[in-house]
């Protein structure tokens, strides 16, 4: 007990994001990959906000500083089931070309 | 501590609840109404802890309720890491609990919890001998994981399907609605994404008021105009995944509730609304403690009460009525922590005497399983003076807006202090991406009447976006004066 | 930022910073290292972690074996676990070409000491249950190679550097190398200028835009490499597993995510990072065609990183003909992370004189011009 959850998809502390700053992961990055928030089961929908504000606040209120990590697909857990018909959804490739 | 109960209900909630149904929990029947989360029916039967979290195995419970947090995670019918809060209850299921030995309810690893009291790092576990972490390995990876792997057999694929059409909305609460009925009365086709099966947002919440009329009354009328329009078709129980645009054309991934879509959209709406975080303060995460929307889906929506008195915690509008849609339903409150002056809250709750606690933060919650009592300390204190017991808590925290889905399609998304991350708009909500726009709380709104505002003239402006008509432009001008 | 430097190294990925951390052993950290982002920004922290000594070609497995060794010892040297385990790799061939390459390889393997065993079909599904086997011919299973966890090889390399004295500076991007004749004299970044003579190229995919700022011309290509990642799920499989029919490869992280990507003969040379939906549903069809059952598993993230191909599958290490002091460490393909701590060590040894190595003149760039070419065929995960 006695423990303030950032994260409670991976067990995130307050404590854990003291830490990372102390050891220099002072971006937002840099933060999620070492505490690992973020990463678990809701993508960061409960803790990226926090975690934007406690480094924006420990970088003299520089809300630059917390821009977001960049987003990844997916927004939410989707089984496989869902995309591994024959069915092609994805745009050729080809399409990308002149897009530059 | 409180039995949890059932509420009556009114005749106007739109909630959905069925006849009364037989399920299997931990392999003992438990009785729920058919349809109605399965998260909400566990909670009604009395389950306090619906599991273990990853690392230190404290307790999990429900928290936001709203399919975004991990705390209602269960195995359900052989598929693991099931939100139990976005599955509708059907009879016969069978529903575990994840992790935890010998179960999830008392947990011998909960004692990791106390050993690493302050914090465990697991950068630097076991690296003081290499010999002593290959040897450690094979525990480690067992503790690590979350639920077992499906047993489920699995079906065919799911069949997908390619739509081109003119425009997308994500999202069916306040912003989004109103952005497609401005699009609908326009004459465009419009498809509206809603990953929750209950159209209408923060309107299907007790707490909302627009413009003096309730959020449910709101939302009905807002629903009929829309049904009216034939252009608009609005897809319930289908999230938006991802958005691409790595190709020459925007595609939206969903997943319906029958098949796998990718929508191809000219013009897409982002009105994704705004997550509920963990208010921050030592054991936040204690079964009992809710976002206020979370307790407003769950006592005032699904009529299901867990616990008594409640304790609100918050300054926002939504927060204090919140407080007075509880104490109209006859349920205690343990008190409310506010600072807001007595002048502004509700009536109801200055009648009705609700203790008010002002200069006060929690600084802890208490209690084994279920939250008992929390302690709050004054503001800039660390030692608690107040203690208030309570069997439910509901607080809030600064806003989150749900920024992902246009951040993936390369839409501009800044952090402001107050407001979280969110997608960075103009007037008329244009994203710096040429095909997207934004409104409602994932755009910054912070109120509902705001929210309405900015779906309607991103409603127009993406209309306009479609096909220029002057008509559109001066209501989009009047919108904007 | 320090002003002058005996080396400095561009490029603060796996590769980059295996070097810095060798020389700093050795005693030499007069280095600094320059990362254009994050640590782990790059193809670094962008992989899927896989480690394997089931290679072609004979250098391949003696570097890789040593690779093995240090990866066992790192979590100890640098303080960070990097979790590695030793789950072993599976591959899979469906056709009598890829049958006869495996066992041509798992000869070779054996030769070199690497326990690799053909294995067949029903025996693979022991090693992985609920594997398919319709279809395949013969798989090659080594339980000595393994997965790790990238990020923290990383930082542990770079935090072991610092102590000993090297310089590491994150988020700074080189913009000029100034060159006086032969000579280079100064590395121009974004945040001061670095006096040197000496610069490694270990840029990665930036390469070719790193050694054009001197005229040097790169055979490199970057091309997009994607990859996803499902829920954590308790522990069920064991090795990674790589299908050679179309580049699929994927295991169990020690977090109990299945990890893994597949190659797109499609993707075109290019700096795009962005996922795309073409990959989610190549990769989720080819995992469901390998273990039918992860058809109920979800797919919980998708990213992209970067593979540093060169015309032979085969890095580029050692001097260029242009310049003086300015030596290459690239070109890895799908491989830096892997092979980043033996690559790291010899080229310390190679640039201090303590040894010399022939990869630095096997390798060097001029292969290209003289027609040295040994292609490695087995560039998969």
């Amino acid at each position: 007990m006695g423990k303030t959850i950032v994260c409670q998809c991976e067990d995130v502390t307050q404590g854990d994001l003291e830490d990372a700053f102390e050891q220099g992961f002072r971006d937002l990055e840099s933060l999620k990959r070492y505490t690992g928030l973020a990463t678990g089961l809701c993508q960061g929908k409960c803790c990226i906000a926090h975690a934007a504000r406690f480094l924006a606040a420990l970088k003299g209120g520089d809300e630059a500083a917390a821009d977001p990590p960049r987003t990844r697909p997916l927004l939410q857990p989707t089984p496989i089931s869902c995309f591994a018909g024959p069915e092609e959804l994805s745009a050729s490739p080809a399409s990308r070309e002149g897009q530059k | 501590m409180a039995r949890a109960r059932r509420l009556d209900r009114s005749s106007d909630n739109p909630y959905p609840h069925g006849e009364q149904v037989e399920f299997q929990y931990e392999g003992r029947p438990m009785l729920g109404q058919a349809g109605e989360p399965l998260a909400v029916a566990l909670l009604a039967g009395g389950v306090r802890i619906f599991g273990r979290s990853i690392k230190y195995h404290r307790p999990r419970s429900p928290f936001c309720l709203h399919g975004h947090c991990s705390g209602c995670l269960l195995r359900v019918d052989g598929l693991p890491n099931v939100r139990s809060c976005r599955t509708a209850l059907r009879a016969g299921m069978q529903v575990e609990r994840q992790l935890g030995w010998p179960g999830s309810g008392r947990d011998l690893f909960r004692t990791l919890d106390w050993v690493y009291g302050e914090r465990l790092d697991h950068h630097s576990l076991l690296t003081s001998s290499g010999t002593l972490a290959r040897m450690a390995m094979g525990f480690v990876r067992k503790m690590a994981g979350f639920g077992h792997p499906p047993t489920a057999e699995p079906g065919p694929p799911a069949p997908k399907r390619r739509m081109s059409v003119p425009a997308v909305v994500i999202g069916a609460g306040l912003a989004g609605l109103h952005a497609a009925v401005e699009l609908g009365q326009a004459g465009h086709r419009v498809v509206v994404l809603e990953a929750e099966e209950l159209a209408g947002g923060r309107l299907c919440d007790a707490s909302c008021k627009l413009a003096g009329a309730t959020g449910w009354a709101a939302r009905r009328e807002l629903l009929s105009r829309l049904s009216a329009l034939p252009g608009v078709e609005l897809r319930l129980g289908t999230p938006a995944l991802a958005v691409y645009g790595d190709q020459a054309v925007l595609q939206v991934l969903a997943a319906g509730p029958d098949e796998t879509l990718a929508l191809e959209p000219q013009r897409l709406v982002v009105a994704t609304g705004a997550y509920a975080p963990l208010p921050q303060f030592e054991d936040n995460d204690l079964p009992g403690v809710l976002g206020p929307r979370a307790l407003d889906r769950l006592v005032c929506g699904h009529g299901v009460l867990p616990g008594e008195p409640v304790l609100i915690a918050g300054d926002a509008q939504e927060t204090l009525e919140l407080a007075a849609a509880l104490v109209e339903r006859g349920i205690a409150l343990a008190g409310l922590v506010t600072d807001r002056p007595e002048p502004e809250l509700p009536a109801q709750l200055r009648t009705a005497k609700v203790p008010r606690v002002a200069g006060h933060r929690i600084l802890r919650a208490r209690g084994g399983r279920w939250v008992q009592r929390v302690e709050l300390a004054p503001a800039g204190r660390e030692t608690p003076d107040l203690v208030l017991d309570c069997g439910l808590v509901a607080a809030e925290a600064p806003a989150a807006p749900a920024f992902e889905l246009a951040h993936h399609a390369g839409c501009r998304v800044v952090f402001r202090s107050a407001l979280g991350h969110l997608v960075q708009t103009d007037a008329e909500g244009h994203t710096s991406h040429g095909q997207v726009l934004a409104a409602g709380h994932c755009a910054g709104a912070g109120s509902a009447e705001e929210a309405r505002l900015q779906g309607q003239r991103a409603g127009l402006a993406c209309a306009l976006g479609l096909k220029d008509e002057p008509g559109l432009r001066q209501r989009l001008a009047a919108l904007k004066a | 930022m320090r002003d002058r430097a005996d080396l400095v190294i561009i490029g603060g990925g796996v590769v980059g910073l295996s070097l810095a951390y060798h020389l700093a052993r050795l005693g030499f950290t007069d280095v600094v290292v320059l990362e254009q982002g994050y640590l782990c920004f790059g193809a670094s922290g962008r992989n899927g972690g896989g480690v394997r000594q089931q290679w072609s070609t004979e250098e391949n497995i003696q570097l890789m074996k040593e690779s093995v060794q240090m990866f066992r010892r790192l979590s100890s040297e640098t303080g960070y676990n990097v979790w590695f385990r030793q789950g072993g790799y599976l591959f899979l061939a469906r056709d009598a070409a890829s049958a006869q390459g495996l066992e041509a390889n798992v000869k070779l393997q054996n030769r070199c000491g690497v326990p690799t065993r053909l294995i067949s079909p029903a025996e693979a599904q022991r090693v992985v249950p609920g594997l398919a086997p319709a279809g395949i011919q013969v798989c090659a299973y080594n339980p000595t190679d393994g997965v790790l966890f990238p990020f923290p090889a990383v930082w542990g390399m770079a935090r072991a550097a610092t102590q000993l004295g090297v310089a590491v500076e994150t988020f700074t991007r080189v913009t000029a190398i100034e060159a006086r004749g032969r000579q280079i004299v100064k590395v121009v970044t974004d945040r001061g200028a670095i006096a040197t003579n000496r610069v490694v190229n270990a840029a990665g995919a930036w390469s070719v835009q790193v050694a054009r700022l001197l005229g040097v011309e790169l055979p490199n290509k970057p091309y997009r490499h994607e990859i996803l990642i499902s829920e954590p799920l308790k522990p069920f499989l064991d090795p990674m597993v790589s299908d050679l029919s179309d580049g699929t490869y994927f295991s169990q992280t020690m977090r109990g995510e299945i990890c893994g990507g597949v190659s797109d003969p499609a993707e075109p040379s290019s700096m795009e990072t962005r996922s795309s939906l073409r990959f989610l549903e190549r990769m989720c069809r080819a995992m469901v065609r390998v273990v039918p059952t992860l058809a109920n598993v979800r797919v919980m993230r998708q990213w992209a990183g970067f593979y540093d191909e060169t015309p032979d599958g085969q890095p580029i290490l050692g001097r260029v003909d242009e310049v003086d002091g300015f030596i290459q460490l690239h070109g890895f393909g799908g491989h830096g992370m892997m092979l980043a701590p033996i690559v790291g060590k010899l080229a310390a040894e190679w640039i201090l004189r303590k040894a010399d190595h022939a990869l630095f003149q096997r390798y060097d760039l001029g292969r290209f011009k003289r027609g040295e070419v040994q292609k490695e065929t087995f560039s998969i995960g």
